[in-house]
């Protein structure tokens, strides 16, 4: 009886440690950036979640549109009423894999994170360059990437097609931390 | 004669909706201080709502203005923004406030522990119920 007691804590030990290989952000940055000869538009979210589990090399990342940021109050509202219909889409997300990550150090390390990101409710295949940074205890993610209106069906008016780029420019901050409860 | 009224007529017309439209794209983001909040709720309530039925909350709270009230388990600033985090009976999620500026440079006067009310614009639940643009509400506008 007693083994079975000391076998299960040794066990328990184990499990805990495994459960400090998911790393966690809650407040990560996504910034999206649309340039065309006429206006430049650009928007902020800084409630971005991601979590990396080291284990299984993925990553999975949460974002709320509603969470984005204009510097016009008016851009915002045509943002979540008209282009991303945020009541009726109110998030955004992406889940995929790692490639090439035990090659990550302490210096920056290119790494591709392929998976699917969803956003308007259309789901698309993606390669996401990135670079990943690992610390200490913390694992440190940023790049740029760009994505295409019409692949996520999102329309645009024809009044105001020529101040909206069709490919609009992501970058990422993600600085996970190692997931307390 | 004629002609002439009608063209001032028309040109009056232009400049004002010029200037209406000028000030339709000019409007204001929504100040959370000025506006009277919606709904008053506790931390609790709000990640009950959410986790139960989070499509039926997204309804009820999306965009809107709401005063919640909870103990403070966590203050941090990240990139010179405060951001304070409610507790709640729930194991994994709480509710994040993301400050103002203006309320960001309050947030040293806060300790973990303390009971606070918090206004904020609710923009939906992660793995935690997230408000922005929050305010810290004290006894004197409790009310508004």
């Amino acid at each position: 009886m007693k083994t079975t007691y000391t076998f299960l804590i040794c066990f328990l030990f184990i499990y805990n440690t495994n459960s400090q290989e998911q790393y966690l952000t809650k407040n990560g940055v996504i910034k999206f950036f649309s340039s065309t000869p006429i206006e430049d538009i650009k928007a902020e979210n800084n409630q971005v979640l991601s979590i990396i589990d080291t284990s299984t090399k993925k990553m999975a990342i949460s974002i709320l549109i509603k969470s984005f940021l204009f510097e016009k109050a008016l851009m915002q509202e045509h943002f979540n009423e008209n282009y991303l219909e945020s009541d009726k889409f109110p998030k955004a997300t992406f889940k995929g894999d790692i490639l090439n990550f035990n090659k990550i150090g302490g210096l920056e390390t290119k790494c591709d994170v392929k998976g699917i990101i969803t956003i308007h409710g259309v789901s698309k295949e993606i390669v996401i360059p990135s670079i990943f940074t690992r610390i200490g205890n913390t694992i440190f993610v940023k790049g740029e990437f760009g994505l295409f209106l019409e692949d996520f069906s999102i329309k645009i008016p024809r009044l105001v097609v020529k101040k909206i780029a069709k490919e609009i420019k992501v970058t990422f901050e993600l600085n996970h931390k190692p997931y307390k409860k | 004669m004629n002609k002439k009224k009608i063209i001032t007529i028309i040109l009056g017309i232009g400049i004002i909706s010029l200037f209406i439209a000028y000030q339709i794209y000019n409007k204001p983001h929504v100040n959370v201080l000025d506006v009277k909040s919606d709904i008053i709720i506790t931390a609790d309530k709000i990640i009950d709502d959410f986790s139960s039925d989070e499509t039926k909350a997204n309804r009820s709270y999306l965009d809107k203005i709401i005063k919640v009230s909870g103990t403070i388990s966590e203050l941090k600033l990240e990139k010179q923004k405060g951001i304070i985090t409610l507790k709640t009976n729930h194991d994994f999620g709480s509710v994040l406030c993301h400050l103002s500026d203006q309320a960001t440079q309050k947030i040293n006067l806060l300790k973990v522990g303390q009971t606070i009310i918090l206004k904020g614009i609710c923009t939906g639940f992660l793995m935690d119920v997230i408000l922005i643009k929050s305010e810290i509400v004290n006894k004197k506008n409790l009310n508004t």
